[in-house]
């Protein structure tokens, strides 16, 4: 069951890297969520209440709800629902997220680990390479931003390989991830809105 | 709890009560009133962690020799960057005033925080802090500049902290049990002498690239750069300086934690990597540089660039990290005030519009060149002798080529510098700027001079205490 929850996850990667539509992206993260949700609810085997309070404000509260609520509202503000004109194909796209997968996965092979580990492994490592992507390729800050809550996924979900039970600390930072990531939603990009969504302001001449 | 237990939690406590007195009441007089309060608490407790050095304080902190030194750095710096900052926000509304002190007293508190971790997860965390609390300052101005530097600030740093985290992780897996995480230092240097090494290279890799945003090393530099361009003076001489240290002490402390493991040779190549460049990025935009805090913000690149080689070479590169890291924060604090007073003289950031500096104001201007002398390593700058430990540990590792890449960089940073200097000082402005021009007291450089001459007297005298605290830092890394 995790194994097929870790392959739909890896799937939702290779279709937010090839999509064009912004409410696309934001329900993708959406439920990307969900399956983070369910994903620790597998994993974590000595669930303690306040572990259990702690991973379902981290997914359920904040990435099915709070983050794309505030995703769409950000779609609303901006008027625009596609990417710019000018980026990758998506078949280039697709090109490269297929080479960032050969990529995370020799690299988790060659870390000689147990194979129920291994698969969350390669969609980590594939997670952080389609967020860099996504970055890097895309030029409106909605793109930027939605690579930043896939590199946030990815610690998540790397975080749930690591062993039954996750500590206090990890949590706290988890949640402080989050904190933030909510924080540069909320407040910066409705406030970007009224300048540029492209960001050209700054300049070395 | 212990003694040092209670002093630690009312140090926080205290920091945060203040932190949100000030935000709350928009008083100008009270806001100065704490804050200066808040800066005489901070002097007493990095006192008292001078008289418990060593201890390990509620298990997730330890008032070890660099977190001491590193916040010694803070605590001097923190005086003169609220006078600065004093200064420069005197004309601001009330809750501008009170935002910029309460982010000010929060910046310092996880500045403290981060030094004195004692583990990579409290660090993390302490980290994080530091960018949340800086945003609120570099946006102080709220211009369309600020807004957009700050965004990216934040956002490249998020990007940097959460592959840090990835890195950390990582390190969960070398220890087999993610629990282990939040244990000391000490206690995971043990258990990392076991690991398997491509996972430490891997924790390393993302641990340098996701601090590399803190530190300001290539090739996360960006953002500190554009922050440095639009934060009040005050601020940028703290980004430049102790919250680069930050950064420099997050990856230092994964470095030496993995010094004992055959991953030694991977970490200082990767290192010697960054390092070379950050030099050769820094003097590439140096030389095209058209804005004095641009310029400064390349040359805290460069110095960075600097500490990672010498860390990279090892040997008594150990050392002059360390000293480099010291008086590059006095240093570069010291041009960062004075290039916003010269903002105030000249009425402009911009090179074409600076000029003619030591006649409006004889004051600043010779402070400038004396910074210029001490950022440039030009004898008696303390750097001079930090440089040259770096240039002798060069040679005795047998690294020719890399001496001579370093020198030529730092022959192109010194000429980049050198042209601009002497520019804003002698030469007449090329336009005209479009700001009124002010007077400023010539009595507000003191603390410039003051910061340069403790950089000079280094020069001269090292005194054993402080020789002993950095060999004490570097005495559990190779020889």
């Amino acid at each position: 069951m995790n194994v097929l929850l870790v392959i739909v996850f890896a799937i939702t990667l290779i279709y937010l890297s090839m999509t064009e539509r912004f409410p696309i992206y934001a329900g993708l993260i959406a439920f990307q969520g969900v399956l983070l949700f369910a994903l620790s609810f597998l994993e974590l085997h000595a669930i303690t209440l306040s572990t259990l309070i702690f991973v379902a404000i981290e997914t359920l509260v904040f990435k099915v709800i709070v983050v794309p609520f505030l995703l769409f509202r950000i779609i609303d503000k901006i008027g625009e629902a596609r990417v710019h004109d000018k980026a990758l194909p998506g078949f280039y796209s697709l090109l490269f997220v297929t080479v960032g997968l050969l990529l995370s996965i020799v690299i988790s092979f060659s870390l000689d680990t147990k194979p129920a580990t291994m698969i969350y492994f390669i969609v980590a490592f594939f997670a952080v390479y389609t967020g860099m992507f996504m970055i890097i390729s895309h030029k409106k800050i909605f793109s930027h931003l939605v690579g930043f809550l896939v590199i946030e996924n990815s610690v998540l979900l790397l975080s749930l390989a690591i062993g039954s039970e996750m500590p206090m600390l990890i949590n706290i930072g988890i949640l402080l991830d989050i904190f933030v990531s909510v924080l540069i939603l909320g407040i910066f990009v409705m406030k970007l809105k009224q300048y540029a969504n492209e960001l050209t302001l700054l300049k070395d001449d | 709890m212990s003694e040092s237990g209670y002093i630690l939690a009312g140090f926080f406590l205290v920091s945060l009560l203040m932190g949100v007195v000030v935000g709350l009441v928009h008083s100008k007089l009270l806001a100065r009133s704490i804050t200066i309060l808040y800066v005489v608490i901070h002097i007493s407790f990095t006192g008292y962690c001078w008289l418990h050095l060593g201890e390990t304080v509620l298990d997730y902190f330890t008032f070890d020799p660099l977190g001491v030194l590193l916040l010694t750095i803070l605590s001097i710096l923190t005086i003169t960057t609220v006078y600065h900052g004093f200064i420069y926000v005197k004309d601001a509304k009330p809750r501008i005033y009170a935002i910029y002190h309460a982010a000010l007293i929060a910046l310092v508190a996880s500045m403290s925080g981060a030094y004195l971790a004692n583990g990579m997860t409290t660090v993390w965390i302490f980290v994080e802090a530091t960018t949340l609390s800086v945003a609120a300052l570099i946006y102080h101005d709220r211009t369309p500049l600020a807004l957009e530097a700050t965004w990216k600030y934040v956002f490249v740093c998020s990007i940097g902290i959460s592959l840090a985290y990835l890195g950390i992780l990582f390190l969960g897996f070398t220890v087999h049990d993610a629990r282990l995480l939040h244990l000391s230092f000490d206690s995971v240097t043990e258990i990392a002498k076991m690991a398997n090494p491509l996972y430490l290279k891997i924790a390393f890799v993302f641990v340098l690239v996701g601090y590399s945003t803190k530190m300001g090393l290539f090739p996360m530099h960006t953002v500190t750069v554009d922050a440095h361009t639009v934060a009040p003076p005050p601020i940028s001489a703290f980004i430049s300086t102790t919250l680069m240290n930050v950064g420099f002490l997050a990856i230092f402390r994964i470095y030496a934690l993995f010094s004992a493991t055959s991953i030694l040779p991977f970490m200082n190549h990767v290192l010697i990597l960054s390092g070379v460049l950050s030099l050769l990025v820094s003097a590439g935009y140096m030389l095209k540089a058209k804005h004095n805090k641009r310029m400064l913000a390349y040359s805290s690149l460069e110095n960075m660039g600097i500490v990672a080689i010498a860390i990279g070479i090892g040997g008594i590169g150990y050392y002059a990290a360390i000293l480099h890291i010291v008086l590059h924060s006095f240093t570069k604090a010291g041009l960062f005030y004075q290039i916003g007073q010269s903002y105030k003289v000249m009425g402009t950031y911009k090179l074409d519009e600076s000029g003619n500096y030591m006649a409006l104001y004889p004051a600043g201007a010779t402070a400038l060149l004396l910074g210029f002398l001490c950022i440039t390593a030009i004898p008696p700058s303390g750097m001079f002798i930090s440089e040259l430990y770096l240039m002798k540990a060069m040679i005795h590792s047998q690294n020719y080529l890399l001496l001579a890449v370093t020198g030529l960089l730092l022959c192109f940073v010194l000429y980049a510098l050198l042209t601009r200097v002497l520019h804003i000082v002698y030469s007449q402005p090329r336009e005209k700027p479009l700001h009124e021009l002010q007077k400023v007291n010539p009595w507000q450089s003191i603390s410039q001079y003051f910061l340069f001459g403790l950089v000079i007297f280094i020069c001269f005298v090292q005194p054993m205490p402080f020789r002993h605290l950095i060999e004490s830092i570097i005495n559990a890394l190779p020889k």
